[in-house]
């Protein structure tokens, strides 16, 4: 199998799902001839042409709420929003009718649309492209919302958000885009939405995460793997669904629970998992739960972000704080 | 019934100083001698500060920095029309504007520079940080212009907004709140013919973004953006139209980015080095300089002063950046509240434990001092 990057995963998995269904359109702000900012859709407008790798005005809104219509209409848009920063604007779409349209029309309309955004800071990135805003849209009824942490699954789930019959968030770690590295297959196939990775097994504490940060938490198993602590590490994938087998599994196997992530603790994503343990697994735990997040405060810029994302030293101290309970 | 005119408006375009140094007597705007020589002597220095800048990321001294090459009259000359209790709220590629007002150079340096000590404006201007999701402080402009407006203060609010930005729906908001209010706020649309990839002629349909205005009850008007003299004139009567209490404009002002997006952008991937080559040949610093030299007030001599106590300014700016102490990390928990809720507390008190643990990794012996408020 060949290796590759998260970038080149990507791209793959949107070439081939679009030379499988000629109803794939990608439309975004820099998409086409400069092939993103990121060099995501790079060669996708040569192969395509300008009627399938659309070059937008520079309006998210427009982006999001013209792809809501050709969805319905029986296309099936990938639209890129260029930063996490600038999903706020595309709320009012996302929020008000992506997710709510088949239900509103009772089944007869349905927005089979993917929406994909970076995610995440660590790249010395200005002001408002370092956001980790996943917890806006899990928090948003009938949508599904993933993010890979490698390659393999990084086109598997580009080919499933752009098959699934429902809207899907794709969320594209930036900080992995060219430092994760890993074996793809060649061949056009789907990760399923809603079952989580076991990234790395252990029996005395679970770090639950996703995105960049499952990386941070591998490093921290390796530490604590040094210093005779075991832990395991589960990459949740998707978000919604997510995988609720694989945390209870995980939670009964070890009874400490790391949730660990880059979004402002309070009100994160962290806290539906934790609750969930809470209300299902609550006599399999040995200490409380503990979130892992960043402080509730804006990302500062990135001379400072390193201290404001967590690194495997707070994940670290965290797991030794469990073990001592 | 015959289908009959209800509207007719027009779009006019205004040009005064021509690329080869000659000026329309008759819309040659009546500019005091000191006043154009603050103007000439800051596009100047923008123009070699911002080259300085681009060199200092190439070398991994500065962060991602949005060049403003080409753009040097739309950035400078507009911030010169206004009085410092006016409004101004510029781009993320607004360091020229920043400059123009007095804020030193320092302090850009150490934005782009990934420093929030960087947001830092002089005391008496009502300067205002830019946004970076583009558009999103327009109808924020309409606000702070509106509250002067309802306090009975004579001041205006002045923003700009790229090409790119004219498409997003804000703009059509801030614009419909300023016509229907009949606020006094300027939107310098500065067209520099490039949203990161995408031209001009693709972000929309209309034939010129100026006509823009007259569906809100904006006056619009096309600008040459090169021209320092045509955007002085349209920007000060644009704020006189302001202060007399006739509401908003639209001003078009046509320029060209002669850099990439950003450094983080390769402008080569897309677009023609001829389409650069023929709007260098429109340069607005050369064009102010040929008319200062037509003046009899400008000559070589001034010219290479100008150019030594520039370079020595820059260089010195650049060594105040690059020996500003480093940042407190505690200092992000300031100024988020007037008063921090519990998790801040909480919060700061987990970081401060851990940069002690840290101190040796760091490399300092002890941490700088904490800046701002935090209560």
């Amino acid at each position: 199998m060949p290796e590759m990057n998260l970038v080149q995963a990507i791209n793959q998995g949107l070439r081939q799902a679009m030379e499988a269904d000629d109803r794939v359109l990608i439309l975004g702000e820099d998409v086409g001839l400069n092939g993103g900012v990121f060099r995501v859709t790079d060669g996708l407008f040569k192969q395509f042409g300008e009627n399938r790798v659309i070059d937008t005005p520079l309006a998210e809104l427009g982006i999001v709420g013209s792809s809501v219509g050709l969805a319905i209409s029986g296309m099936r848009p990938v639209c890129e929003i260029q930063f996490d920063g600038f999903l706020p604007s595309v709320l009012d779409q996302v929020v008000c009718h992506i997710g709510r349209i088949r239900n509103r029309s009772r089944g007869r309309n349905t927005v089979p649309l993917v929406l994909r955004s970076p995610h995440g800071g660590l790249i010395h990135a200005p002001e408002h492209h370092s956001e980790s805003p996943e917890a806006y849209f899990t928090h948003t009824p009938g949508i599904k919302v993933v993010i890979p942490s490698t390659p393999e699954d990084a086109k598997g789930l580009i080919v499933a958000a752009i098959q699934d019959p429902d809207p899907v968030i794709y969320f594209e770690p930036k900080a992995l885009y060219r430092a994760a590295r890993g074996e793809v297959p060649e061949k056009l196939y789907a990760t399923p939405i809603g079952k989580a990775r076991l990234a790395r097994e252990g029996s005395d504490v679970s770090l639950i995460s996703w995105g960049a940060m499952v990386h941070t938490c591998l490093k921290a198993a390796d530490t604590l793997n040094d210093e005779g602590i075991s832990a395991e590490v589960l990459d949740l994938r998707s978000l919604a669904p997510l995988d609720l087998d694989a945390v209870l599994a995980t939670v009964e196997k070890t009874g400490r629970v790391i949730i660990a992530h880059e979004a402002p603790n309070t009100n994160s994503f962290a806290a539906e998992v934790s609750a969930l343990i809470s209300e299902r697994a609550l006599l399999k735990l040995q200490a409380p739960v503990r979130r892992v997040g960043s402080w509730d405060i804006r990302m500062p810029l990135f001379r400072l972000e390193k201290h404001y994302i967590p690194d495997a030293d707070r994940v670290i101290r965290a797991a030794k704080q469990l073990l001592s309970f | 019934m015959p289908l009959r005119t209800i509207e007719e408006t027009k779009i006019q375009r205004l040009e005064i100083l021509s690329p080869d140094g000659t000026v329309d007597p008759e819309l040659e705007p009546k500019i005091p001698e000191d006043v154009l020589l603050d103007m000439y002597r800051k596009m100047v220095e923008i123009r070699l500060f911002d080259e300085k800048a681009f060199k200092l990321q190439r070398q991994g001294r500065l962060g991602t920095y949005p060049q403003i090459l080409g753009q040097e009259a739309t950035q400078i000359v507009p911030a010169l029309c206004l009085k410092p209790k006016d409004w101004m709220v510029p781009t993320y590629r607004g360091q020229g504007a920043y400059y123009a007002r007095g804020m030193r150079l320092l302090y850009s340096l150490l934005y782009w520079g990934g420093d929030d000590r960087g947001v830092k404006y002089p005391d008496q201007n009502n300067d205002m940080i830019f946004s970076i999701p583009v558009g999103t402080h327009l109808t924020q402009v309409a606000g702070l212009a509106w509250g002067a407006k309802l306090r009975k203060e004579p001041w205006v609010a002045l923003t700009w907004l790229g090409d790119g930005t004219s498409s997003k729906g804000d703009f059509h908001e801030a614009l419909t709140f300023a016509g229907q209010f009949r606020i006094p706020a300027i939107y310098l649309i500065e067209n520099n013919h490039w949203a990161i990839s995408i031209p001009r002629e693709k972000q929309s349909a209309a034939t010129t973004l100026a006509q823009k205005a007259w569906g809100y009850g904006a006056f619009g008007l096309q600008v040459d953006g090169n021209d320092a003299l045509a955007v002085y004139r349209a920007v000060s009567e644009a704020v006189e139209r302001g202060r007399r209490g006739e509401g908003p404009t639209v001003l078009e002002c046509e320029t060209y980015r002669l850099g990439h997006h950003t450094t983080a952008d390769d402008a080569t991937r897309y677009r023609s080095e001829g389409e650069v080559e023929a709007w260098r040949k429109k340069d607005p610093v050369l064009r102010l300089r040929k008319y200062l030299e037509n003046k009899k007030i400008w000559d070589n001599e001034r010219e290479k002063t100008l150019l030594q106590r520039a370079e020595a300014m820059i260089d010195s700016e650049v060594a105040a950046y690059e020996q500003f102490p480093p940042p407190n990390p505690l200092d992000m928990f300031a100024n988020n509240f007037a008063v921090a809720p519990w998790p801040l507390i909480e919060q700061r008190l987990e970081l401060e434990e851990s940069l002690k643990h840290k101190k040796g990794e760091l490399g300092m012996l002890e941490l700088p001092p904490v800046e701002g408020r935090f209560p």
